[in-house]
């Protein structure tokens, strides 16, 4: 499923910025998305906004400013990213950098239109990121629907010698498991994209057995800016301890919507149409539902999140509709996440079906109070068991539908429900891994 | 009796209760591999068995190791029980002892550390179990006389078979085996959950 680049190739004589382009205010959102939206960026509209790629003419010298900026991983995991990188560039020999844009939460959109809308943003910051680590192979792992602007957008980037390094686009599958980074290292290396034991880490041994850095294609973004503009007009956003801004992918009753929002936001100015919601989903489907009356005093930020044992994750915000049942809701996407175990680790195999079953009960009506008890326990027992966290994450989203829908979980075991709305709000793909082909 | 001979008579008695221990271990290893279950007993649970009674197996080994050397009515060096074929008594027998422990020392000591270990150098080492428990066995036949006739005799072929038919079972197990994408569905489909056109959904985008 590799694709020959259409052209990009190594084109050393651009070293400095193009120039020209005017220093964004600081403060002024979007610094990611173009500032039309709708119209994607082409490599022209992309220099006159940015200019070219800043160079910095060797490994390493890039670090210290992300390191200042203070940047983070927005794949959801929000893992420094000067320390995976300052760990690939100690490294010698050959070294392989991967922008990881196989987004594989339904719920989120903010990669796959992030690509589509500016991909010379997320380019240059694969091609800053590998000249800053000394890689010798680049790839950008995305998903079918985008790697057609992609190649446009490489072959436009050959014609203006952007690029010092060529970039191999590889298609993942539509599978939940497939960007976690040891998974996507598998799946590059012609196996299925399923996740392994660590250590070693990636950015050990990954790709081949060489020194691998993943990144998340909005974190290359970013990290572009920063390049450009310097820790200190990065840290204009967001708070001290997580500076800049982020994508968010926001589900309302009326629509669905990616935007960019300054870390550390109040949640309520993200949903302005979140009147009649229920309950908050927080972090996508491996994260936490949020009771309504909490969602008034917090931000979107980690450190005010997880007070409620929520996290930003890759800035999923779901808003339930009040006419909507959340055990339901929840019990189709456990289904979901049970379906797209690997396989592999007896927990995450044996559990989440399990799981799923007991979820299913706890939707239907006239339960008995086990089932809870039960639900909780496994929950437990599935916890830090597997390769990846794939149970872990599913274990916290059950968790907080316990919590937070606890008065809906007892008006169903007197078989009752409140919704009086059957049509599913959580996005879900209707396609269960069947075959070892689904995998790769 | 009497007190020149009581090591003598633990190191026999732990080493015939180390080699029972050693057939459970291998069994509950072999069950932990295909995901089995002892009757009420959550899986977890039989992988906690297998790992505490490797536990308590060295710890016999270790008593049985101990007092064969402090014993006075034979001479063995404390090193033979570590390096194979040192002892100058019984030298091909204690030797093997000393291979099948010093098998052992390494799986322990590679599970301890698992956690920071390569899986894939982890589960090499842990399949030497299958070469250990072979080695140990022809070590308690082959250096006792009281496991060569009578109810012990007895007592070691029950052993054998019981290991011999789980590695059968494991063999036929690992042979239908549901391919890995497979799994799941599989399961899901066990519990009532079939496959995800069930419900209408709603697709993304």
């Amino acid at each position: 499923m590799t694709m020959a680049p259409a052209k990009g190739t190594v084109n050393e004589t651009v070293n400095q910025a193009t120039g020209g382009a005017a220093r964004p205010s600081a403060s002024g959102l979007p610094r990611l998305l173009p500032p039309i939206p709708g119209v994607p960026e082409d490599v022209r509209t992309h220099l006159a906004r940015y200019g070219g790629p800043p160079y910095r003419g060797g490994p390493g010298l890039l670090i210290g400013s992300v390191e200042q900026a203070g940047l983070t991983g927005r794949g959801g995991a929000a893992f420094p990213v000067h320390r995976k990188m300052a760990i690939v560039a100690q490294a010698r020999g050959r070294k392989v950098i991967v922008a990881n844009g196989a987004e594989s939460e339904p719920a989120s959109h903010k990669d796959a239109l992030l690509l589509r809308a500016a991909p010379n943003l997320v380019l240059d910051g694969l091609q800053l990121a590998a000249e800053a680590v000394g890689a010798s192979e680049a790839y950008l792992y995305v998903h079918p629907g985008v790697s057609h602007e992609i190649m446009r957008a490489l072959a436009q980037r050959y014609a203006a010698g952007l690029d010092w390094l060529e970039v191999t686009v590889f298609e993942a599958p539509a599978r939940f498991l497939a960007g976690q980074e040891s998974a996507l290292v598998n799946r590059l290396g012609g196996g299925p994209a399923v996740p392994t034991f660590v250590p070693p880490r990636v950015t050990e041994r990954g790709l081949g057995g060489a020194p691998t850095l993943v990144q998340n294609v909005e974190t290359l973004a970013h990290l572009a800016l920063i390049a450009r503009y310097g820790p200190r007009w990065f840290r204009a956003v967001g708070t001290a301890d997580e500076p800049g801004s982020m994508l968010a992918t926001v589900h309302t009753t009326s629509n669905t919507q990616v935007v960019e929002a300054e870390i550390g936001a109040p949640l309520r100015t993200l949903m302005p149409a979140m009147q009649n919601a229920q309950a908050v989903l927080i972090g996508g489907y491996h994260g936490t539902w949020l009771p309504i009356d909490a969602i008034d005093a917090l931000t979107l930020d980690n450190k005010a999140l997880n007070e409620h044992g929520a996290a930003v994750g890759a800035g999923v915000i779901a808003a339930l509709p009040a006419d909507r049942c959340g055990l339901a809701e929840a019990a189709r996407v456990v289904r979901y996440l049970a379906a797209e175990s690997a396989g592999q680790c007896g927990p995450c195999l044996n559990g989440l079906p399990r799981i799923a079953a007991a979820m299913a009960v706890l939707a239907g009506s006239g339960h008995h109070s086990q089932v809870r008890k039960d639900l909780e326990r496994w929950s437990g027992l599935v916890t830090g068991r597997g390769a990846c966290n794939h149970p872990d994450g599913t274990a916290r989203f059950v968790r907080s539908t316990l919590t937070v829908f606890a008065p809906e979980i007892a008006l169903h075991a007197r078989g009752h429900c409140s919704a009086t709305n059957r049509t599913p709000f959580l996005p879900l793909p209707d396609r269960m891994p069947l075959t070892e082909d689904d995998w790769i | 009796m009497s007190g020149s001979t009581v090591f003598w008579y633990a190191s026999r008695a732990t080493g015939i209760v180390a080699l029972l221990l050693l057939t459970a271990v291998l069994v509950l290893g072999i069950l932990v591999n295909r995901q089995g279950r002892l009757p009420g007993l959550p899986r977890f649970a039989v992988t906690s068995l297998h790992r505490n009674m490797s536990l308590l197996a060295v710890a016999f080994i270790a008593v049985h190791v101990l007092t064969a050397v402090l014993d006075t009515f034979v001479s063995i060096p404390i090193l033979s029980s570590v390096i194979p074929f040192d002892s100058g008594y019984e030298r091909l027998w204690l030797g093997l002892g000393a291979i099948s422990f010093d098998l052992m020392l390494a799986m322990i000591i590679t599970s301890l550390v698992r956690g920071r270990l390569n899986r894939t150098l982890w589960r090499a080492i842990h399949l030497l179990a299958y070469l250990t428990w072979p080695v140990a066995f022809a070590h308690s036949i082959g250096s006792s006389k009281d496991l060569q006739h009578g109810w012990l005799l007895d007592l070691s072929i029950a052993c054998a078979l019981i290991v011999v038919a789980a590695v059968i079972w494991r063999l036929a197990s690992a042979a239908r085996q549901l391919p890995r994408a497979a799994r799941v569905a599989a399961l899901l489909r066990q519990h009532g959950l079939h496959g995800s056109r069930q419900a209408p959904e709603r697709i993304s985008r």
